[in-house]
């Protein structure tokens, strides 16, 4: 072999072994731990009936309703805030592109949002934005006479507002690492393109947007494992409610594990979230390898 | 159309969009502000005599959440410088070298970011129990890293991947070193990358809930756990609370503000050294 | 400078110290008991005929939740570690995450928390687990416990025995309450009603004044979902309506013809007369209406009284007035019970659990209880005394006078006429049951299921946990 290609290969390992390493050291005995564990009947309000389960979990956990339940609440939620954090995201930073001067000012109003900790923003939003007829968002729905609503007691519109809470305080990630990669693409290309009359909308379906998609993929990759995972201001708005309406699949787990103390079985349904997450990443992360 | 004037109506808009956006912030600006009881008042109203009792008892007094605030700073700041010394090489080495593995290795990266973390807090409570790491640094420390490395690794592979090509075969041609290449020439060009990488990691260590409170909280307390000194079980002082709430979010702000510059110099180098192909 | 300073000062401490040697010696040798029990004038003012000092050099740590009666405890704890030379760690911990981590810890063993504040639901569970020590031994070791003075048969009688298990105590109530009706003095006098005997009143009351237009809502309970949330409340309605948790069989059936009728009654009182946000509000989030002025009457712990009574927050301060849960149609009126009570974790060394044993002791004490009550220097006095002898005590009646009209009778008969112990099911099993059916009572509030159908659900979710 070609000692300089030998020499990079080395050099290519000696950079990503400390992170590696890290990681292998920290992350293979919680996950070895969550697998075993959703093979066994751990519940410590029946500690005699501890013990070795098999799949039991597992059919337990296909028989539930109250867990598919989840697993479709879980998809819309998350489609939905992913979507509409890129949408919204790319919008405002298209719009934000073509102000050259005092971007940061809008870049540090966009920023604000996720700065708040979700806990406080869980807190804020049940009881100052959204309390019928007490909430700002509330008062102003009310001033535009769209009426006072149960905002986060109905189980429909509880769903849409934790949505919206999620979304609220997100969309500035996919704003910023757009408006990033919006901002390094090479100008020529454009004048290219405007030489050749390409309309402005052709210009963005045709040029932008695949040039754009490494980073399209990474915000959908990131942010569905956020809101996969969301649980701070989730529990702090509804607690899952009304009812289970607003119960992803990770507050399951975590009602399961932790307030029915059933943790065999809620050690189930994380790993389970964890195979879908990693299938879904899978899909993802194979279409980038495709355009790359 | 003039671009005077489209420009005008264009930052219209954005400001617009962004003040609603933030609307909710600048509520909270106004209720710190207030006393409790002009708090709970209907219709909201926005003129009042504005108090700053609240920041006072948010800082001193026995609602002080000032030690929980270093208590934070010293985690998220050991988490964040940690984790960028050792995702910057890595996300280098995934995203421009020959790296045996390169696909297997970015997927299992990718991968130990999806653990919910739900399902986390349990076996980490074990381990950090048997080696008495609870309530600890650098035990929240490590737990953190856990979650913020996979997440900046591939933040910066993304930043990492958009230099040309030519960059290194330049640095190759003048002879220069690997790591000189790494230090001198790819990573002024992520600056920018870097930038929200550290932003982000930061906020991440900053703001996170669930394993502060379930690991720590008496000797080490972050500061999320403590904006419930000002929720109680029978009230919450929401005019106090969000005066902790905005007080605790100053060192991110001052972060994202210092970063910000670098943001932009990133920027206007990619901009302006343009070329390159995908 | 400094050096001559110092000199006069060691002069003078000397001449302290020389001083002290004298009388002590004096007192040594004129009481010679003195030796044994510490002459500290703080162990004296306490009275008891224990070594207080026995687990001096300990550190523990407590876990308790942001709440006024707990934050008083902390100013006072100063007094605890001059007493006994223990080091006292309180952590204060979200209410929502306070009952995980204290079963993380005695799960695994961590020994993390010497003792925390424990809802008494949570006993059978823990003695279940072999989790926290039988408080028996500790109360019976003259040792550790002079009986007379810590007078354990003068905490409510109620409260001891929802922290005990098959009549062994395993915790010591610390601070309770009851639920009552709290309503609008001002508003009830102007209608011409007088506090409902009976649920069907109370509805009928609620109609008299009920005025959404201008912004009074009449009535409103706890519509959150919890197992300490609405099914704070539901339980006593249920046993209004002559409900029972377990058939004759000893089943634990929740579908039944008493069940459906107090729920159908829960779901119409809110619906009727609460505010649209209820279904999500908890109490502080009822005490905030009614001190607003928003909410004419409400049923929840009477311990509420303490912040509807903070002039910084209440604008209807002195317009307050309380009554006792109304009869349902069976004629039974139940309150709830409720305590805050400390265990001690099985999973220390044992110098710990006597350093434990002896804050428990010291928390629990009337001089304490009086010390965090209506001695407290504070703006907040703490109203849930877990003492009979302290609520006999007239400096605390007529502090808690000032609550509002009635106060003290209604808490005192609550306590001591309406409590129930069986008003909620007590079994090892409640964290999984009573989430059921708060999802279940949740439900039927936001018009989800039918009372009937949210019972049937929870029936069957109920029959699979019960299992095995």
């Amino acid at each position: 072999m070609n000692p300089s290609v030998k020499q990079e290969k080395s050099f290519a390992i000696m950079l990503a072994a400390p992170s590696v390493l890290v990681l292998i050291i920290t992350t293979t005995f919680p996950i070895l731990y969550l697998i075993w564990s959703s093979f066994q009947n751990i519940n410590l309000a029946m500690p005699m009936n501890d013990g070795f389960a098999g799949i039991e979990n597992y059919i337990e956990m296909f028989k539930d309703k109250q867990y598919w339940k989840s697993f479709r609440l879980t998809i819309i939620y998350t489609v939905s805030t992913v979507s509409l954090q890129l949408l919204i995201g790319l919008g405002l930073a298209l719009l934000i592109l073509r102000i050259p001067k005092a971007q940061w000012v809008f870049r540090l109003m966009a920023i604000l949002p996720i700065v708040l900790a979700p806990v406080v923003v869980g807190l804020f939003w049940r009881t100052l934005m959204l309390t019928p007829d007490f909430g700002i968002v509330d008062f102003f729905t009310q001033a535009i006479g769209l009426g006072s609503h149960a905002w986060l007691s109905e189980p429909k519109l509880a769903l849409f507002s934790v949505i919206l809470i999620h979304t609220w305080q997100w969309t500035p990630f996919a704003f910023l690492v757009l408006l990033a990669s919006l901002a390094s693409l090479p100008s020529d290309l454009y004048e290219a393109a405007k030489i050749d009359r390409a309309s402005a909308i052709k210009r963005f379906f045709y040029i932008t947007l695949p040039l754009i998609r490494p980073a399209i993929i990474i915000i959908v990759i990131m942010r569905s494992m956020i809101a996969l995972s969301a649980y701070a201001a989730i529990y702090a708005a509804t607690r899952g409610g009304p009812g289970t309406a607003t119960e992803i699949l990770n507050l399951y787990a975590y009602r399961t594990s932790f307030l029915e103390v059933n943790f065999g079985y809620g050690s189930t349904l994380a790993v389970f979230i964890l195979v879908v997450t990693v299938s879904v990443a899978t899909v993802l992360y194979l279409i980038r390898k495709k355009n790359n | 159309m003039n671009k005077k004037i489209r420009d005008s109506i264009l930052t219209l808009l954005a400001t617009f969009i962004l003040l609603i956006w933030i609307l909710p912030l600048i509520w909270s600006v106004f209720v710190s502000l207030k006393s409790e009881i002009e708090v709970m008042a209907y219709p909201p109203n926005i003129f009042f005599e504005p108090t700053l009792n609240n920041f006072r008892d948010a800082i001193s007094g026995s609602l002080s959440i000032v030690s929980e605030l270093a208590d934070s700073l010293i985690i998220a700041t050991i988490t964040t410088t940690l984790t960028l010394l050792l995702s910057i090489p890595a996300a280098y080495s995934l995203a421009r070298l020959n790296l045996v593995g390169k696909k297997k290795l970015g997927f299992y990266v990718l991968a130990t970011q999806m653990i919910p973390p739900m399902g986390l807090v349990i076996p980490y409570y074990l381990i950090l129990g048997k080696f008495g790491w609870l309530d600890t640094y650098h035990g929240m420390i490590i737990v953190y890293m856990t979650f913020s490395l996979p997440f900046a690794i591939w933040l910066m592979v993304s930043f990492m991947e958009d230099i040309p090509r030519e960059m290194e075969e330049a640095a190759f041609l003048d002879k220069a070193s690997r790591v000189k290449t790494l230090l001198y020439i790819i990573i002024p060009q992520v600056k920018g990358g870097i930038a929200v990488t550290t932003l982000f990691t930061f906020m991440n260590a900053w703001n996170e809930f669930l394993f502060a409170v379930q690991l720590s909280g008496n000797k080490v307390r972050p500061v999320t756990i403590a904006m419930y000194n000002f929720v109680s079980v029978e009230q919450t002082m929401w005019a106090k609370l969000c005066a902790a709430a905005l007080i605790a979010m100053i060192p991110v702000i001052i972060i994202g503000i210092i970063g910000n510059n670098h943001i932009v110099k990133g920027l206007t180098l990619g901009a302006v050294k343009g070329g390159g192909r995908k | 400078m400094k050096n001559k300073k110092s000199i006069l000062e060691k002069k003078i401490s000397r001449r302290k110290f020389v001083k002290n040697s004298v009388y002590t010696g004096l007192a040594l040798g004129v009481f010679p008991g003195i030796l044994t029990y510490p002459s500290d004038a703080l162990a004296e003012s306490f009275g008891a005929n224990i070594n207080w000092r026995q687990a001096e050099g300990s550190e523990i740590t407590v876990g308790l939740i942001p709440a006024g009666y707990f934050k008083n405890l902390a100013d006072v704890k100063s007094t605890f570690e001059d007493l006994t030379g223990v080091k006292l760690n309180i952590e204060m911990t979200p209410p929502a995450q306070i009952r995980n981590k204290a079963m993380l810890d005695f799960s695994k063993k961590t020994g993390m928390w010497a003792t925390n504040c424990t809802d008494p639901m949570f006993y059978y569970l823990y003695e279940a687990n072999g989790w926290v020590d039988r408080l028996d031994e500790y109360l019976e070791n003259p040792k550790l416990t002079d009986k007379k003075w810590f007078d354990y048969e003068d905490i409510q009688a109620s409260w001891r025995g929802t922290t005990s298990v098959k009549g062994v105590p395993y915790g010591i109530p610390f601070d309770g309450e009851a639920t009552c009706q709290i309503y609008r003095k001002d508003i009830y006098d102007k209608a011409g009603i007088k506090p409902a005997n009976t649920l069907d009143e109370y509805l009928s009351n609620a109609q008299k004044i009920h005025d959404p237009k201008n912004r009074l809502w009449a009535a409103a309970v706890r519509g959150m979902k919890g197992a300490g949330q609405n099914m704070y409340i539901y339980p006593s309605i249920l046993a209004g309506y002559g409900g029972k948790w377990f058939n004759s069989s000893g089943k634990m059936t929740v579908h039944t013809p008493e069940a459906i009728g107090a729920l159908d009654y829960y779901v119409k009182l809110q619906k009727s007369f609460a505010p649209s946000g209820v279904s999500n509000w908890n109490w502080p989030d009822l005490a905030d209406a009614f001190g607003q002025g928003t909410l004419g009457s409400y049923i929840d712990a009477n311990s509420t009284a303490a912040v509807i009574n903070n002039a910084e927050k209440s604008k209807v301060v002195g317009k307050i007035g309380y009554a006792r849960w109304p009869k349902g149609p069976s004629g039974k009126r139940v309150c709830s019970i409720w305590n805050w009570s400390f265990p001690i974790n099985a999973a220390l060394s044992e110098k710990d659990k006597v350093a434990t044993w002896l804050f428990i002791q010291w928390a629990c004490s009337k001089e304490t209880q009086a010390a965090t009550s209506h001695k407290f220097a504070g703006a907040y006095k703490r109203v849930g005394v877990n003492r009979n002898s302290v609520w006999k005590n007239s400096d605390f009646q007529s502090l808690m006078s000032k609550m509002g009209d009635n106060f003290v009778d209604t808490s005192i008969k609550s306590y001591n006429q309406d409590t129930d112990a069986d008003w909620r099911p007590r079994t090892a099993k409640w964290p999984a049951i009573g989430g059921e059916m708060a999802t279940a009572i949740q439900s039927a509030l936001v018009g989800e299921k039918s009372s009937s159908q949210a019972l049937i659900d929870a029936q069957s979710k109920i029959d699979k946990l019960m299992m095995g």
